[in-house]
């Protein structure tokens, strides 16, 4: 490519333009947070205004409503997470580790459940759940979570699965090691990190579901963004306090990408395309 | 190392996970078959109230707005995949010159990726608000018309605001991805481009693009789903209005099933749906997964 003077001008001016647009609309919601509701808005708006913290002590220290939500979140976000891990470790490393007939259809199965539209399983859901007594529990949303987080998990962990080398466990075999020993000792370990990668993936993935807890939580199991939903009050909308609440919800799985850096593209991709 | 077990085995670490899985799957679709043969309504009765034939079928066509749902879900899938691919092609070429700073910008860019759905929604509902909304003002001010009663009120530009919020979000995955696809290009290939006198539009058209057509391949078919099913944002922005104007197929259901409690006949539109949708899945399978060796 050229790099010409003009040429490299035009590339930071795009790239300017990029980072405006892309970034700014997160930093002036952040901002909302910190307004209080008389400068919700101004024509023309402004950056200029009096900070104060007034929603976050609203929304999370008195009444504090969503302190409970954000437990909540935590809750269903983990146990969706650590539920499907021994299925999905199982799983991926057989994908990985066997030759089989069929498995390009159970790899394919797999990924079709991820594209498929999840509104169409909260409703026979949402009446099982009333008849077997877990309306609005964890463990209802819980389950249902799995719809998202096996698939996702079998098909990142196998990418991981596969660059381990089958050798090593060959070698422990051949050292007298049985072929669970072998997987126990040798490739779920060296699997570790990739494990911890599909978990924070899934967690995150779990924590930005909102269908589910939608229709399936109450009011004492509803999660943070159920939470920022219920400020669409009938008499306004309480924008800051919906802010507050949306900030604090984004703030991990946004630490959590920063992060993570070069696995964003592996986890988003489900591990098809190496970062 | 025994010989049975090693055929048993495989199919064995992968049962627990299929067995949930299809258990999961398998229940809401013979709850759905089942139950689009009857008339139920969850407020009047607890249970299926009378069979019903197939007039739950015809009814999701006379009495729900399913084919102007099918109508705006198709072309805010195709429209907003189309969108988003060549903004995101264009920012990682962007990316890809490869001048100081790049690594922060690409790290940076993928805050939007993280933000749940619902609260991209929050946000563009600010942004597009009637009166003070920061884009409303930023339309305004550079003179394109925004209607009175706001983008998202307005039965015109409902759909498109809509588009757009989700354009905002995911064009930067678009961006990420294909850069990463960029830079599996062997440098000789490119070398090779150079010496032969090829243009930067050459180089596009006949290196970067074909070279990275598996991966934008995959996330054509991840994007157009996940555009497909849209519900988060089709929720907080309009909620599928004014009126219908902007329902989608997922609203449309839970509108039906939710908040209408019409169970019968929503049963019947999910496996209207569910046949939609296996039809599209199993295109792009065939299309993105051909030839692929697991």
């Amino acid at each position: 490519m050229r790099t010409t003077l003009r040429w490299k001008a035009f590339v930071y001016l795009m790239t300017a333009l990029v980072l405006i647009v892309f970034v700014g609309p997160i930093i002036w919601f952040v901002m909302l947070a910190f307004r209080s509701p008389s400068d919700t808005y101004s024509v023309p708006p402004t950056f200029i205004f009096k900070p104060t913290i007034e929603s976050f002590y609203v929304t999370f220290v008195n009444p504090g409503n969503n302190l409970l939500q954000l437990r909540n979140s935590l809750i269903v976000s983990t146990g969706a997470t650590l539920l499907s891990m021994p299925f999905s470790v199982a799983a991926a490393y057989s994908l990985s580790r066997f030759r089989m007939r069929g498995k390009k259809f159970i790899m394919t199965w797999y990924i079709s459940q991820l594209l498929a539209p999840p509104i169409v399983f909260v409703i026979p859901y949402f009446i099982l759940m009333t008849w077997i007594g877990w309306a609005g529990t964890y463990q209802s949303m819980i389950v249902l979570l799995q719809t998202i987080t096996i698939p996702f998990s079998v098909w990142l962990l196998k990418s991981f699965m596969d660059e381990l080398p089958v050798e090593l466990e060959e070698a422990a075999q051949v050292d007298g090691a049985n072929r669970w020993q072998a997987f126990s000792l040798v490739t779920l370990r060296l699997a570790v990190p990739g494990i911890i990668v599909t978990s924070i993936f899934a967690f995150v993935f779990s924590w930005n579901n909102v269908l589910f807890p939608l229709v399936l939580s109450k009011q004492a199991t509803a999660t943070l963004p159920v939470g920022a939903i219920s400020f669409f009050a009938s008499t306004g909308i309480y924008w800051n306090q919906i802010a507050a609440t949306a900030v604090v919800a984004m703030l991990p799985p946004m630490v959590i990408f920063l992060a993570l850096g070069r696995y964003v593209v592996r986890g988003l991709t489900f591990g098809a395309i190496k970062g | 190392m025994p010989r049975p077990a090693k055929k048993t085995l495989p199919y064995l670490l992968l049962a627990p996970s299929l067995i949930v899985l299809f258990s999961l799957v398998i229940y809401p679709m013979g709850f759905a078959l089942v139950n689009s043969f009857y008339f139920w309504n969850l407020q009047t009765s607890p249970a299926p109230m009378f069979f019903n034939g197939l007039a739950n079928y015809q009814m999701v066509f006379t009495t729900t707005p399913f084919v102007e749902a099918l109508r705006n879900t198709v072309l805010l899938s195709v429209v907003g995949t189309f969108c988003q691919f060549w903004l995101g092609m264009g920012i990682a070429l962007v990316l890809y010159s490869n001048l100081r700073g790049m690594s922060v910008v690409r790290a940076v860019l993928i805050m939007p990726v993280a933000v749940a759905p619902i609260v991209v929604g929050f946000l563009f509902r600010y942004l597009f608000a009637p009166e003070g909304g920061l884009l409303t003002w930023l339309f305004r001010t550079a003179g394109l018309p925004v209607p009175p009663q706001g983008m998202l009120g307005s039965s015109s530009t409902a759909l498109l605001s809509i588009g757009m919020a989700d354009t905002w979000q995911w064009t930067p995955f678009f961006a990420i991805v294909l850069y990463a696809g960029l830079l599996t290009i062997p440098p000789e290939i490119i070398d090779a481009a150079n010496a032969d006198g090829a243009n930067n539009r050459h180089m596009v058209w006949y290196i970067f693009l074909p070279m990275v057509k598996p991966v934008a391949a995959f996330l054509i078919m991840i994007r157009f789903m996940q555009l497909f099913n849209i519900f988060d944002l089709v929720y907080v922005l309009t909620s599928g209005g004014p009126g219908t104007a902007s329902r989608t197929l997922s609203f449309n259901l839970f509108q039906e099933g939710l908040v209408n409690y019409n169970i019968g006949l929503t049963a019947a539109m999910t496996w209207i749906i569910v046949i939609i949708v296996t039809i599209i899945i199993n295109v792009y399978i065939m299309i993105v997964f051909r030839g692929q060796e697991w």
